[in-house]
Order: structure tokens, then sequence, then C-alpha cells
């Protein structure tokens, strides 16, 4: 410090006192719990062994080994994925249909965004009740056009991808929204040379409104996979995991070990895992594509 | 002036009719179960008006579980997060925004792990750090977490960078410091992404459910979501679906109402944090 005059001193403290209040409470409760999961990862702790003992990497062995561990990943992997995906690509398509200059589009809008209004809680509770067998709406609809029912929640094959559907249709005006964003912002002298050079619709679209969106398109996907992976209302609430495991995603995972079974050992070296696996996958992706699809645009 | 419908958009339309009215279906449902009796809702026929317009169901869920207490603890929360956030957000964002400081960028990629490790993600150790600090069943066990915010404190960052400097020159020359900055030159000028900021806050914490769910346990904590599933869980064995479905409206009618009156606000606010997010 003795190359900083006492002024230059006292703004540099400044600078740190200003960050200060936000940084000591991602101390606590963003930074150290990262490194407190991943400490407890190496003990057993449970209502086996109230007194934390340690284990080396067991807790990570027998976790691996497990085929419960696999299936959950992997539930958890297919509903991220197809949740955001199918809401992302749909939202677009809605948006390019409202930027058409539609009448009445304030209550297009309405329709397709209230669901982002309702708490996923409450809207788990009304979705159970359209899956409901016989009296629900979805079963009462098909028998009145002759079909037979559906088992929705109740089957191993249907039921995660049930929850997919609430998913949609939780946040697909919300991606609707955030593209219409993008589309005003695309110049509409470049369109209108598009058109002069005799490009068609579709062929405008990918070739210069699809680009243009993508950078924005793509940081909104990162930060909502990160986001629906931790999503645990909607299992919480309508199917508790089943049918066998069907419908478990990894937060819920670790709700039951820590929370049901009080295996804090085990719920911490899962918080541990899913933190670090995050945390390098964003890492790889931005250092990788992230970048150049930031330059380009 | 009505313009003539064009043949492109006319094919909008068809798209979009069907589509706004497959969405809106749950929100039917919702409204004429809760007016609906259980003889009504056990039938084979399935009728969207109910028989008679009755409150019952909405009396029965006011009487069974203490909604008054959940709006009061769900608003106290939401308003004390903001409250506190709003003051941190500033506070960093223009000491990132606006300073030059050893370290800056490091501290700043920091903070932006917050939004991949958010509070959800870490739920077992965040319960032993309040569970040690003796803070659970209390509303600042559910606020506290989110008192920092690496969203708004990005977002206000963006702000203040579009603000020209020569705007700080006249509180300089009065010998105003930052706080003075802050208040009176950028938060004013960063008006719309303060409200978008808020309106994105607001509604994300209204409707938050598992944290909030793990630290509480009694009416002296407890939020709308988490009651409200506990209500529902509490008749799991008979589902009385027109009792839940009135609750599920007593919770969700107020934010759905104020966005239905300040449609143009929310939307561009969500719109605004997104492009700059």
């Amino acid at each position: 410090m003795g190359l900083l005059s006492n002024r230059q001193r006292s703004n540099l403290i400044k600078s740190y006192l200003y960050i200060l209040p936000a940084f000591l409470f991602l101390l606590i409760f963003t930074y150290y719990p990262i490194f407190y999961a991943i400490f407890i990862s190496f003990f057993r702790w449970s209502t086996d062994y109230p007194q934390k003992v340690f284990a080396g990497v067991q807790n990570y062995v027998e976790i691996l080994k497990g085929d419960l561990f696999w299936k959950v990943a992997w539930n958890t992997l297919l509903y991220s994925v197809s949740t955001i995906f199918i809401s992302m690509a749909l939202g677009l398509f809605l948006a390019v249909q409202i930027n058409k200059k539609v009448r009445a589009s304030g209550v297009f809008k309405v329709a397709l965004f209230y669901p982002m209004m309702i708490p996923l809680a409450a809207a788990a509770l009304i979705w159970l009740w359209i899956y409901i067998p016989t009296y629900g709406l979805l079963d009462h609809l098909l028998s009145g056009l002759g079909l037979p029912t559906l088992p929705w929640l109740n089957s191993t094959e249907t039921a995660l991808w049930c929850i997919v559907a609430v998913g949609v249709w939780k946040h697909v005006g919300y991606y609707m929204i955030l593209f219409l964003a993008g589309l005003y912002n695309v110049p509409s002298e470049l369109l209108d040379a598009a058109t002069v050079e005799g490009a068609g619709g579709f062929h405008r679209f990918w070739r210069i409104t699809f680009p243009l969106l993508s950078s924005y398109t793509f940081f909104v996907f990162i930060i909502n996979i990160v986001d629906s992976l931790q999503s645990i209302d909607l299992v919480y609430i309508m199917t508790q995991g089943r049918p066998a495991d069907a419908t478990n995603l990894m937060v819920y995972y670790i709700y039951q070990q820590a929370f049901r079974y009080w295996n804090m050992g085990v719920g911490s070296t899962l918080t541990s895992m899913l933190t670090i696996f995050l945390l390098i996958c964003v890492a790889v992706i931005f250092s990788t594509i992230g970048r150049r699809i930031y330059y380009e645009v | 002036m009505v313009q003539p419908l064009k043949k492109h958009s006319l094919l909008a339309y068809v798209v979009l009719v069907p589509f706004a009215f497959v969405m809106l279906l749950p929100l039917l449902l919702l409204v004429s179960t809760a007016f609906k009796t259980l003889p009504e809702l056990m039938s084979i026929d399935f009728h969207w008006l109910p028989e008679a317009l009755s409150f019952d169901n909405f009396r029965k869920a006011m009487s069974v579980a203490p909604f008054g207490w959940y709006y009061l603890n769900t608003i106290i929360v939401v308003v004390m997060v903001l409250a506190v956030q709003i003051v941190t957000i500033s506070l960093a964002a223009y000491a990132f925004g606006r300073l030059k400081f050893p370290g800056r960028d490091i501290l700043f990629v920091l903070f932006l792990v917050q939004l991949l490790v958010p509070p959800q993600s870490v739920v077992v150790p965040n319960y032993h750090t309040i569970s040690t600090l003796k803070l659970l069943d209390t509303k600042i066990a559910i606020g506290v977490v989110y008192f920092a915010s690496a969203y708004g404190t990005f977002l206000m960052r963006q702000a203040f960078k579009a603000i020209p400097k020569e705007m700080e020159d006249s509180v300089k020359m009065d010998g105003g410091g930052g706080l003075t900055t802050i208040i009176h030159v950028l938060l004013p000028l960063a008006k719309p992404s303060l409200i978008a900021f808020a309106m994105v806050s607001l509604s994300f914490h209204w409707n938050e459910f598992f944290w909030p769910l793990i630290v509480t346990d009694t009416r002296k904590a407890r939020l709308l979501t988490v009651g409200l599933a506990l209500l529902s869980q509490a008749t799991e064995s008979n589902p009385e679906w027109s009792l839940t479905m009135a609750a599920t409206i007593i919770v969700v009618l107020p934010l759905l109402l104020a966005f239905i009156v300040f449609q143009r606000r929310f939307i561009q606010s969500f719109m605004h944090s997104g492009l700059k997010g």
C-alpha cells in the first residue's frame, strides 16, 4: 500500500464499502454454503450417525453406485431440456405471430403471460385437479368425445410429460415476451432491404431475425436451464416423485434425503455435486460458445 | 383508424386464438370449480357453469386456514426483501458501474455466481446456517437469503453505466459524495430499470414456495403458497377440490388482478428485465 497516496487509499476503501453489504449476504448465503456442503459431503451424518463421522468419499461412491441417482439425474435433464426447449420454441413462434401487428395484441399477451403471475405451487394444484382420473377436466373431455381415458400422472410413461406440460404452460408467455422485446430491436431497414432483394418471410426470419436474437437467446437459455434444474414445487405438490420415482427430480431428491430421511451427509453430497456440475458446465459453455456468440453480434 | 386485415396477420389469428383459449382453460376451470358443490364435482356430467353462485367454499377455506396471517406474512416478507435489495444492489451497482478500483471485475464475476447457485439449490447448508443463527420459523429467515441479488446488481449496473458522467458534475461541485450521487442522480435516471427489478422481485417472492416451506413451521411466519399446499394436503385422502380451488383463488387473486390492471407496466418490466439481463 506504500505506493498509494492517502487519498487513493481512502477512495479504494470507499469503493469496497459500497460492495460490502451485498457481498456479506453473498458470503453467508451463497459462497459459504457451497463450501459447507462440500465439507459435510465427506462425513456420515444422519439419524444413524447423529455425530458426524468422517467417511472420505464414501457418500459419493454410494450415490454414484445407486440406480436411483442416475434415474433422477436423467429425469432432471429430460424435464429441464424439454420444458425450456418447447417453451422457447413456442414462445418464439408466438412472438413472431403477435409481432405481425395483430389487433387486440394486449388480450393475447395477457392470455399467454398470466400463468407467470400464478405461483408454481398454485399452478401445481390446478393441474393436479385437471389430471385427476375420471373427474378431472382431461378425462371428462376424453370421455365426452367417446375416447378412452388416460392414466396421466399415474403411469411411469406419461407422468413426467404431464409435469413438463405444466412447466411449458407456466413459462411460454415469459419467453414470448422476451422474444417480442428482442424482435422490436431488429432494425426494420434490414428486413425491408431483404424484402427488396426478394427474400421470403421464412428466409428473412432465419437469416436476419434469428441470428440477431441468438446472443440474447443464449443467455436466457443458460439462466433458465439453471433455474429449472432447481424446480421442485411441481414435484412436491403433484407427485412426490411417484410413480416409481418416474418424476423424482434432483432438488426433490435432495429434499427427500435431507428433510424426509434427515440424512444430511447424502443431502450435502448431492448438493455439492449439483453445484459443482453447474459451475463447470457454465464455465465451459461461456469459455467456448458463449464468447463467440457474444462477439459475433 | 381501423386497418384492413392483412393476409399474413390472418394466419396469426388462426394460431393465436386457439392457443390463447387453451392457455386460459386452467383459469376457467379454477373459477368454475371454486363455485361448485361436492356432488356437482363428483358427477359424470361436466358443466362449466356451476348450478348456483355460492361463496360457501371461500367462506370454508377462510375458516380452515388462517389466510389473514398468511397474507400479512407474505406482504411483510416481499416488501422487506425488496427494500433491502434496493439498498444493496444500488450501492454495489454504483461501485461496479461508475468507479474504478483493483479487483472490480473479479468481484463482479463472483457476484454472478449467485445466478448459478440460487438459494433453493443450497437449501441444505442454508438450513443449518439459519438454524445456527436461531432464525428458524421467522420471516427474516425467508427473506435474508435474497438480500443480495446478483441479477439486480447486474441490471442496475447496466442502467448506471448508461448515464453520462456529466450528470454527476453538479453533485460533485456541491461537494456531494457517492451516496448523494446515487440518490439524487443515478436512481431517478435509472427508474425504468428500478421498476422492472421491483416488479420481477415482487412477483418472484410472492410466488415462492420451497425455501419458505423448509424454514417455517407455524402460522407466525408461513406464507400464502405454503399455507395453500398444507390445506390441500390436509384433505388429501378425500380431496375437496372445490375447497382447494377456492383457496387457490384467494392466494392468486391479488397478483393476478394487479397484472390485469397494470398489464402494460408488468409486461414492459419483464421485457426490460430480460433485455438487460
